[in-house]
């Protein structure tokens, strides 16, 4: 396989001359993705230009519980939201390309004019691919190229693109993701550099990255017990698990055999040199913890 | 039920057989599961007898099954529960050529531990020696760790046998050599083992160890000093050293291991990760040799693992 030629970013890495990627797999994620995006972009007096039909209210990551004040920073100018009508749809309101173009195009030049040093755009493309219309493929691969060239030598604007993971065929939505740079994904729980803590969401679980020891076990075990609620199936990813130590595979069998009658703890994509030692000491061992995927390769946001 | 664990002591091929091919037949004729864990030719002897469409016996050449005791033991336990509820009978004759001392010892060690591991299995071991061609030695020590013996002069009881835990505290009971002048040495402070991993696995892939048995070590290493660290007294500190063929890393601290170690810690193999003993008992498989020294100077693990030994990972 070849070598991914975008960057994987978490959320609050993402920066100007980012054209982002983000397919979600339910709202939970998205939110979580955008939700950052907008807090982070308004917490930091950049502006936020958001495309949809949606009150201002309603965004992922605004109101009260987040302590933003929707109608203050809309006052301000520093949140913008733009109706699909007035962002890209033509006078018979099919999505039109070029109008969105100009849309960003004027956003970033306006976001220049009043002073801010960046902008933050999103918008959801799910619309334009479910029914009842057939999803014009062509027509937002070529919008996309064309934004992706907008955005990507800017040095104030960055974008993110959402989509549902679900609205399209796993090859189409492969070739949507390539006409981006950079896949967004969602800030880190935990990250001291040795261990690397993400929440996935399809399936839902944690992906573990780099060396799981004694003195990271009991912030693992806390992410672990809070993906653990709500009697959902929980899946570790440990595909970039370079070491895990004998207690962490005692923590994940103990934690295991506390769950509903049953009920596994799933442990995905194993890395070679912890799949080493599962193997030494036998799967039996290690009771309510199960072998789920394997992938050799990496898999940005397991669309294949 | 208890187990049967006998030592047949036989002059040659045509003795070997004439026990050995009842003895499978019985297990055959009792529905038990029947395995032949025999080296060649002897092997291949045995497979001639039983040839034919769909026969039952498992044949496994000694030379694969035998090359890590602790692996073995697990490997057997292996066999014991996929086989439940049918009784084992496995004809067992363990490899005793190209060992150095401290591997016999082991190799002794293990042939011991057997009693204890599979007590209540059920399972039937008849585990033949060669008069003929093994040391006196290697012979004397079948008699201590058979409860069972049948040779030409005895069959039945075996009067020499002596407990797991006598035989192992002689295992132990060797001169314990010092380590060289030129071992590198890393403190172990701090409750952070990263810098410890990546010390043991650069000296490692110096000394010429190839990556997986590295990593074990590895692995091997973090968990021994993250138990000194946990139940140990400061200071504790790694060395590292080539020894011949073998990468030896040892951890010590000053503190008393409580309960003390016996001949048997670590051995046992746990029925899960969950029990008392897991952590050790995996130290045990993943590398060669583990040899614990508590005394009233500290607390000191010596692992041992050979540049040369090619192990297939896993059960």
């Amino acid at each position: 396989m070849e070598t991914p030629w975008f960057a994987e970013r978490p959320v609050g890495e993402v920066r100007p001359g980012d054209h982002g990627w983000l397919a979600y797999s339910g709202s939970e994620e998205r939110d979580q993705v955008i939700g950052t995006f907008v807090r982070e972009g308004l917490r930091t007096t950049e502006k936020v230009v958001y495309v949809t039909d949606a009150p201002a209210h309603r965004l992922p990551g605004v109101g009260p519980r987040h302590g933003i004040d929707v109608d203050a920073y809309s006052r301000a100018g520093q949140l913008r939201v733009i109706s699909r009508r007035d962002a890209c749809l033509d006078r018979r309101g099919g999505f039109e390309p070029a109008m969105m173009l100009d849309t960003l195009g004027r956003e970033v030049d306006k976001a220049f004019d009043e002073g801010f040093r960046a902008v933050r755009l999103t918008t959801d493309y799910s619309w334009l691919l479910k029914p009842p219309g057939p999803p014009d493929l062509a027509r937002m691969l070529g919008c996309e190229h064309r934004v992706g060239d907008a955005v990507s030598p800017s040095t104030m604007a960055m974008a993110i693109c959402q989509i549902d993971r679900h609205a399209l065929r796993p090859d189409e939505l492969a070739a949507l993701r390539d006409t981006h740079e950079v896949l967004v994904e969602v800030n880190p729980e935990y990250d001291d550099g040795i261990l690397k803590i993400v929440r996935t969401f399809e399936p839902d679980g944690l992906r573990l990255e780099g060396e799981l020891d004694a003195a990271r076990h009991s912030v693992f075990a806390e992410q672990l017990a809070q993906v653990s609620t709500d009697r959902r199936r929980v899946h570790l990813d440990l595909s970039r698990l370079g070491f895990i130590d004998l207690g962490g595979l005692h923590l994940m069998a103990r934690h295991a055999t506390g769950l509903p009658a049953g009920e596994p703890l799933v442990l995905d994509h194993l890395a070679p040199d912890v799949e080493n030692v599962i193997e030494m000491v036998g799967w039996h061992r290690l009771p309510g913890l199960v072998r789920g995927g394997r992938r050799t390769s990496p898999d940005p946001e397991g669309i294949t | 039920m208890a187990m049967e664990h006998k030592a047949f002591l036989y002059r040659d091929i045509d003795d070997f057989l004439s026990v050995t091919v009842p003895y499978l037949k019985d297990g055959l004729a009792n529905d038990q599961s029947v395995i032949a864990v025999v080296p060649e030719p002897r092997l291949t002897a045995l497979r001639d007898v039983f040839a034919g469409p769909g026969q039952p016996i498992a044949f496994v050449d000694s030379a694969e099954f035998y090359r890590h005791p602790v692996r073995t033991l697990r490997d057997y336990q292996h066999v014991v529960k996929q086989s439940a509820p049918r009784r084992v009978c496995a004809l067992a004759e363990p490899v005793w050529q190209g060992w150095d001392e401290r591997q016999t010892l082991e190799w002794i060690r293990y042939e011991s531990l057997i009693n204890v591991v599979f007590a209540s299995s059920g399972a039937r071991a008849l585990c033949p020696y060669d008069t003929g061609t093994l040391p006196p030695r290697v012979v004397a020590e079948a008699k201590r760790t058979h409860p069972l013996l049948l040779s030409s002069e005895h069959e039945g009881l075996n009067h020499e046998y002596v407990d797991p835990v006598t035989v192992g505290t002689a295992c132990d009971r060797g001169p314990r050599t010092g380590r060289p002048r030129d071992a590198e040495y890393l403190p172990v402070a701090g409750a952070d083992l990263h810098v410890l991993r990546a010390f043991v696995g650069e000296r490692a892939a110096r000394h010429g160890l190839p990556k997986r048995p590295a990593q074990n070590l590895v692995t091997a290493a973090n968990e021994v000093a993250a138990n000194a660290l946990q139940h140990g007294t400061p200071p504790a500190g790694l060395w590292i050293w080539r020894d011949g063929d073998d990468v030896v890393c040892e951890i010590g601290d000053n503190g008393f291991w409580r309960p003390p170690p016996n001949p048997l810690t670590g051995f046992i193999p746990p029925e899960t990760a969950l029990q008392r003993g897991f952590g050790l008992w995996t130290v045990r498989l993943l590398v060669d040799l583990v040899e614990i020294q508590a005394g009233w100077d500290g607390t000191f693990v010596r692992l041992s693992v050979s540049r040369s030994a090619s192990e297939p990972a896993g059960a």
